[in-house]
Parts: structure tokens; C-alpha cells; sequence
């Protein structure tokens, strides 16, 4: 389990994330939903230590980082030897520009690829219709192309956590839908997921867990009922202003 | 034509030294020049107070000085200051190649420390190791970046060896022009002398315009 405890964050003299408490289990889905700006990107790079939080513990399965005690860029998390601890696909996905997506895909596997991650791969090449573009330069790819391309890469390092930030704002409808499927494969492997999304359709379907972030401060969570019933004030001023796209 | 290439039998023998001169100047100074620029590009991102500023302060001078007075001086003065004579092959190529490596060393840094620290932290989330990013992220798209204006850099280094003539060097212009002053005939030498550089400039500079637009998706 991923632990995040008393989590703050502050650029210079702004307060990004306030005492957040959060749990990202192993075969859970936690989707992160707020107001642009409400720190859900700052919350995702503090618990996968891409930055670390001003103050505020992190703990990787009993592996604890206490800040501001640790001052140095944390890194094991992402190395890869057979799987990972933590995948991350970032908002901007950031391929590497020289490369062509199937050597995105590739490169960091290594040398030696294993005919079950080969054949694992053609499956999603197929499954995600990648075939198309997959030999193609990121910068010659649609938003949408290069998202599968990020999600793949990520996935294929098998992480025991991954972190999705807006992995669906460019995909259509049926890609979603497979995106959806996949995920919901991924968590009953034992995947623990945490998404941020825009798409609050999206994150009711497919979360375990619900975590509503204004201001820096963790306002509500719990399950997908939170988001047809939900308790505080700020969740429902939220979801009020996007009306209409919750199942009740 | 027919007087060009009567000239250029003609006088044969001294057109071919002249050529070699200039191409083992240019090649020395391009040599010298890229992997001292390189070198102390880097050195001036990694240590930018005790490298950066002074290389900063020498390019400023550098470019605040034209390449002739620059020439002269290293020639004259500063050999006659130092109690040294040096052949004026030597003061060109030490004083181009100077400039060539302060030049490139600027490209350099430019492209280090404006490099999309993105790239690196996407490299780190997948597990790569500090020298396979360095080795297989930083320094191929750095190349890339560079390349274009190194490339252009270089174009103006060769075709600043014609003032090793005003040194007594004697390289293709100078060579040119005794060759004039014997046929008087400055059209077709002079031309003969323009398609020489053309022929080694244009396809650089082709290149390089070639790879501008070619890596121009690289932030």
C-alpha cells in the first residue's frame, strides 16, 4: 500500500496541498476529481515522489520517506527489473521525441524482452488499434495516439501502482470503453490504480474509491456513492456545476 | 569556361596548394574548434560560475572584436609582447579555432541548460538509469539541437581563413590573387575561387537547413 500522511506542498509562499491523508491500495481504483487547480497533479507527483512534498510522510509497502528530512530525489520506486513499484503517465505524456512510439514502448524494457511481453504486447497493439501509428514519431501521432502509446509504456513495466493523469481527455468514446475494460483487468491483478480525471462519468464507473480535492484539502471521499449522495457542500457546489453527466 | 579551365591548368600546381592549405585550416579549425566548444559547453553548464561566466565574458569579447583586428593583434602585437614569432598558418588556425570554440561552446550550453527537463523525469518514471539517459535521451536530441547552427558556424569559420592571406598565409585567396595579378583576368579567377567555396559550402549549408526543419518537433 502506497501511504501518504499529513502531505503539504508549497511553491515559494503558496500552499498547493494542505494535510492531505491518502491510501492508494493494491487492486483498488482511487479516481482523484476537483476544480482545476485544487492540487490533484501536486498530489499525484508527491505520492509517487516525482517531487517531494514540502512536508509529510510517503510510504512505498513499509518503505517510509519522512519530509523535509529527505532532501534527495527518490527514484527507486521507478527502476525496473521484471516489474516496477511505481508507472506513471503523465497530462503532457512526454514520449521521447527521437524515438518511434514502439521504441517508447520498447527502450525501457531492455535488451532482453521476454515472449510473453512480446505477445502481451501485440495483444494491446490490437486491442488499443495501434498498429497503424505504432512505428510512427510521437510528434507525427495525434493526443489520442500518443495517450495509448504513454498508457502502454507504462503498463507494459507492469508497476505494482499506477498513476494516470487525465489519461482520457483525448481518447473517443470506444477507446474509453476498452481503456475501462483494461483497467478493471489491471485491478483484479492486483494493480493499485489512481486516476485523475476531468470525466466524472468515467471516474463513477470505474473507482473503488472517490477522493474530492478543493484547495489543496482532501473535502470528501469514499465510494462512487459520494458523487450521486454527496455530503459536503463542496463536493455538491462541484458537481452541480457540471450537472447532468452523473448516474444517479 | 574555356578561360577558366585554361587558368586553372595553367596554374594548376599553385591552386592545389592553395586548396590544401585552406582545407587543412578549415579542418583544423573545425576540429579543434567543435570539441574544445563542446567541451567547454558542457563545462559551462555543469560549473556555470567558475566556467559559465568567464566563457561568457571571453564570447562577449570575442564578438565585440572583428576576426581581422582579432588576427592582426594575435600576429603582431601579441607575438611581439610575448617574444615569439609563429607562422601565420598557425596564428589563423589558433585564432579561428579560439572563436570556433567559444561559438560552439555557446550552442552548447545554450541547448544543456535549456534541455526539456520533461524528457528526463518521463526517462526516469520508466525506470531508465542516469547514463542511459544521458547516453540515449540528452545527448541525441542535444546533437540534434546543435547541430543545424554548428553546422553554420562552420561555413563562416572556412570562409573566415581567407584572412590568413592578409597574414601571409598562402591559402586559396591568396594564391587567387597572385594568380590575377599575373593573368589579369579577376572575373573568371575570382569566380573560379566564389565555386570553390560554393562547392563546399552549399551542401553544409543545404544540411543544415535540411536537419533545422527536420528535428524542428525537438522543444
Amino acid at each position: 500500500m502506497i501511504t501518504g500522511k499529513n502531505i503539504s506542498k508549497k511553491y515559494e509562499k503558496v500552499y498547493v496541498l494542505q494535510g492531505v491523508n491518502i491510501d492508494i491500495e493494491p487492486g483498488q481504483i482511487t479516481v482523484l476529481i476537483g476544480p482545476s487547480g485544487s492540487g490533484k497533479t501536486t498530489l499525484l507527483k508527491s505520492l509517487s515522489l516525482i517531487e517531494n512534498p514540502s512536508s509529510g510522510s510517503i510510504s512505498f509497502d513499509g518503505d517510509t520517506f519522512i519530509f523535509p528530512k529527505v532532501k534527495e530525489k527518490v527514484r527507486r520506486q521507478f527502476s525496473f527489473s521484471g516489474t516496477q513499484t511505481v508507472g506513471v503517465v503523465f497530462q503532457n505524456l512526454d514520449l521521447i521525441p527521437h524515438w518511434t512510439n514502439r521504441q517508447n514502448i520498447l527502450k525501457p524494457l531492455g535488451e532482453k524482452i521476454s515472449t510473453e511481453d512480446l505477445s502481451e504486447l501485440n495483444t494491446l497493439y490490437e486491442m488499443f488499434n495501434m498498429e497503424a501509428f505504432i512505428d510512427k514519431l510521437p510528434h507525427q501521432c495525434s493526443k489520442g495516439e500518443q495517450q495509448r502509446v504513454a498508457f502502454i509504456r507504462a503498463v507494459m513495466l507492469k508497476p505494482k501502482y499506477l498513476f494516470l493523469d487525465e489519461i482520457t481527455s483525448a481518447l473517443d468514446p470506444e477507446l474509453i470503453a476498452t481503456l475501462f475494460k483494461y483497467l478493471i483487468s489491471l485491478k483484479k491483478r492486483g494493480t493499485g490504480i489512481l486516476i485523475i480525471t476531468h470525466f466524472l462519468l468515467f471516474a463513477q464507473n470505474v473507482a473503488d474509491r472517490i477522493v474530492f480535492l478543493k484547495n489543496g484539502r482532501i473535502h470528501e471521499e469514499g465510494d462512487k456513492q459520494i458523487m450521486s449522495v454527496p455530503k459536503t457542500k463542496e463536493l455538491e457546489i462541484f458537481l452541480n456545476s457540471i450537472k447532468g453527466i452523473i448516474i444517479k | 569556361m574555356s578561360e577558366i579551365l585554361k587558368i586553372l591548368r595553367e596554374y594548376r600546381g599553385d591552386f592545389i596548394i592553395g586548396i590544401v592549405v585552406t582545407l587543412k585550416m578549415t579542418i583544423l579549425i573545425w576540429c579543434i574548434g567543435i570539441t574544445l566548444g563542446i567541451l567547454l559547453g558542457i563545462l559551462s553548464s555543469r560549473f556555470p560560475k567558475i566556467v559559465g561566466v568567464p566563457t561568457k565574458i571571453l564570447t562577449f569579447l570575442f564578438g565585440g572584436i572583428p576576426v581581422l583586428v582579432f588576427l592582426y593583434w594575435l600576429h603582431y602585437p601579441a607575438q611581439t609582447l610575448m617574444g615569439i614569432q609563429m607562422d601565420g598558418f598557425i596564428t589563423t588556425v589558433f585564432t579561428l579555432a579560439s572563436l570556433n570554440t567559444f561559438l560552439v561552446a555557446e550552442q552548447v550550453r545554450n541547448s544543456v541548460d535549456s534541455f526539456p527537463k520533461e524528457y528526463i523525469l518521463s526517462a526516469e518514471v520508466c525506470g531508465l538509469t542516469p547514463i542511459q539517459i544521458i547516453k540515449q535521451i540528452q545527448i541525441p536530441i542535444i546533437i540534434r539541437q546543435i547541430l543545424p547552427s554548428v553546422l553554420l558556424i562552420q561555413v563562416v569559420m572556412m570562409h573566415s581563413t581567407l584572412f590568413g592571406s592578409l597574414i601571409s598565409v598562402d591559402e586559396i585567396f591568396r594564391i587567387a590573387s597572385r594568380v590575377n595579378s599575373e593573368v589579369y583576368k579577376p572575373v573568371e579567377v575570382y569566380s573560379t575561387l566564389a565555386l570553390f567555396f560554393l562547392a563546399i559550402s552549399l551542401p553544409i549549408t543545404g544540411l543544415a537547413y535540411i536537419l533545422k526543419r527536420k528535428y524542428s518537433f525537438i522543444k
